[in-house]
């Protein structure tokens, strides 16, 4: 339609704007219909349930703060959350490192290697972890073969277990965003730097670490958001006295039948992340779209 | 830094490789697992066989389960595809704050805790009787693969330039006839993708399934975590073959798609 047919047709035109409008309507609104009755009116009622306890609208909360049981339970969830976080950092450094400088065969090799376990199942990884960590499972065997222990291992149905499943599982999500930044790395930085006479390590901590920052931030964030909420593996690999807040939230809905304290604890752990959220998407320098890789 | 010393350059890649194998190799154990001849699970066997795998096939609980899963994972994948895509271009049509909001909205569920999300849609499902059902699970995976459709297709629209739709208008066709000549096929490696990672999502999902299956509709992961509980048997290996061999299978897809048309899948 040209210019001159608009003007001349001031009613053509708004007929087709609502239409347009009538369209994206269409378009939007089955996914947001079903996306509200199947996610957030469920969620919203269960939310609800944390305030109708008997005892006062806040006595689950207060329940769940008051309870030496239920604060060392959050306790172990920060704690094993910081864990995993810290050792995801540890461990993605070097591989980050090396994909961004391989290429050829050998990059698509070690990038396979990466996304790969993505695509196993998170139980069946787990229960791998069963079958390698048990107490007469290939890996004490190895420990004891070699000398290195005497007695097997107790490696499963503790913190250790939970552990070693859970950075299995989450280690990807701390390589890729790292990796995204170190590949960005102009090196004639590093080149510049080096010919300056900045030593190795000045180089890397005044250059290199600065501009792997929005890539660490953002992996480090999402691991950490990740393991508060994380449910199979503690669930699994865990024992009775490494008990996280969403295993604690399952065992009120299952065991207890206790939905006003599965409902607080819910509403605390989403609460906890989105806080942390928003925390880190202002103070850390994360970069935008960590989802649109 | 561009020439690290060898030393440094040596452990770098030394600390790689072992990373790297800690990543990959672990998942390979329950293999083997599987071909144990004994009653319970050693590693290495010390007796091969595949008698469990008779085991697996003949026993009609884990056989159903088998069945659940493709028609649950199914059923999830037409939903979270047929709204994601349609959801996607209509997130083009809008801007500013209002498609921040809706866009926020959409990958909600992968924000949320699945465990919150489970625990909710129980408790729902519980009331409106859908607890236990196929439809319930369904609906349940069709909300958390929702997002990846979204993300995926909005990823394809991304390459349509503004000025084919233009064109096309000019030409004379109708919205329906551009969507289908001009939209659809650029946006169809997207969609696919979507819907590959949308079924493995569904298939491989525990939490709410574990929540919302009934005796007679657990999922092949229901059936695998119940296992876990009582027995130890190999049986349990098998079935995470299964799920291994299938998520290899829709993985290569999703390469060889990608690479097809050139586009990214994930």
């Amino acid at each position: 339609m040209t210019a001159a047919a608009t003007l001349l047709q001031p009613k053509a035109r708004t007929a087709s704007m609502s239409r347009r409008h009538v369209e994206t309507a269409l378009l939007l609104g089955p996914a947001l219909l079903v996306l509200a009755l199947l996610f957030v009116v469920p969620l919203a009622r269960l939310f609800s349930l944390a305030f109708t306890d008997p005892a006062g609208p806040f006595a689950t909360f207060g329940v769940l703060a008051e309870s030496s049981v239920y604060r060392q339970v959050m306790w172990n969830t920060f704690v094993v959350a910081l864990m995993v976080t810290a050792l995801c950092v540890l461990l993605a450094w070097p591989v980050a490192y090396v994909l961004s400088r391989l290429e050829g065969v050998w990059f698509g090799i070690a990038l396979y290697g990466v996304l790969f376990p993505f695509w196993i199942s998170v139980l069946v990884r787990t229960f791998s972890w069963m079958l390698l960590l048990e107490r007469n499972g290939p890996i004490n065997r190895l420990l004891m073969a070699t000398g290195i222990t005497e007695a097997p291992l107790a490696l499963l149905f503790n913190n250790v277990g939970v552990l070693i499943g859970m950075i299995h599982i989450l280690l990807p999500y701390m390589i890729l965003p790292l990796y995204g930044a170190m590949v960005r790395i102009d090196r004639r930085l590093l080149l510049a730097s080096d010919g300056l006479g900045a030593s190795l390590l000045d180089t890397f901590r005044r250059i290199y670490l600065p501009l792997c920052l929005p890539g660490l931030a953002g992996g480090a964030t999402f691991v950490f958001l990740l393991s508060l909420g994380f449910f199979i593996t503690p669930a699994l690999l865990g024992g009775s006295n490494a008990i996280t807040l969403s295993m604690l939230i399952a065992s009120f809905v299952n065991d207890r039948l206790a939905w006003s304290l599965a409902a607080a604890g819910s509403l605390a752990l989403l609460a906890i992340v989105l806080v942390l959220m928003g925390l880190a998407a202002r103070l850390l320098p994360i970069e935008r779209g960590l989802f649109a890789r | 830094m561009n020439r690290l010393p060898l030393l440094l350059r040596i452990s770098a890649n030394a600390g790689a490789s072992l990373v790297l194998a800690f990543l990959v190799l672990p998942i390979l154990a329950v293999v083997p697992a599987s071909f144990n001849k004994a009653s319970f699970i050693y590693l290495p066997p010390r007796a091969w066989s595949g008698v469990w795998y008779e085991r697996f096939l003949a026993d009609p609980e884990w056989h159903t389960s088998l069945v659940n899963s493709v028609e649950v994972a199914t059923l999830a994948t037409i939903i979270a595809v047929v709204l994601g895509t349609l959801a996607a271009i209509g997130l083009r049509r809008i801007d500013g704050r209002m498609r921040m909001l809706v866009t926020g909205l959409f990958l909600a569920p992968m924000i949320v805790p699945v465990i919150v999300t489970a625990v909710a849609l129980y408790r729902s499902a519980l009331d409106v009787g859908l607890s236990g059902t196929i439809i319930g699970m369904s609906l349940g995976h069709a909300i958390l693969a929702l997002p990846f459709v979204v993300i995926n297709v909005g990823i394809a629209l991304r390459a349509i330039d503004d000025n084919w739709l233009r064109a096309a208008a000019g030409l004379g066709a109708g919205p329906w006839r551009i969507f289908r000549t001009v939209t659809l096929p650029n946006i169809t490696p997207g969609i696919v993708g979507g819907a590959i990672f949308s079924f493995i999502t569904s298939f491989d999902e525990v939490i709410i399934a574990v929540f919302m299956a009934g005796y007679a509709s657990k999922t092949l992961p229901v059936k695998i975590w119940e296992s876990i509980r009582l027995e130890f048997t190999p049986v349990i290996a098998v079935a995470a073959t299964v799920m291994i061999a299938l998520a290899i299978v829709l993985f290569a897809l999703a390469q060889v798609f990608s690479r097809k048309t050139g586009s990214p899948s994930r």
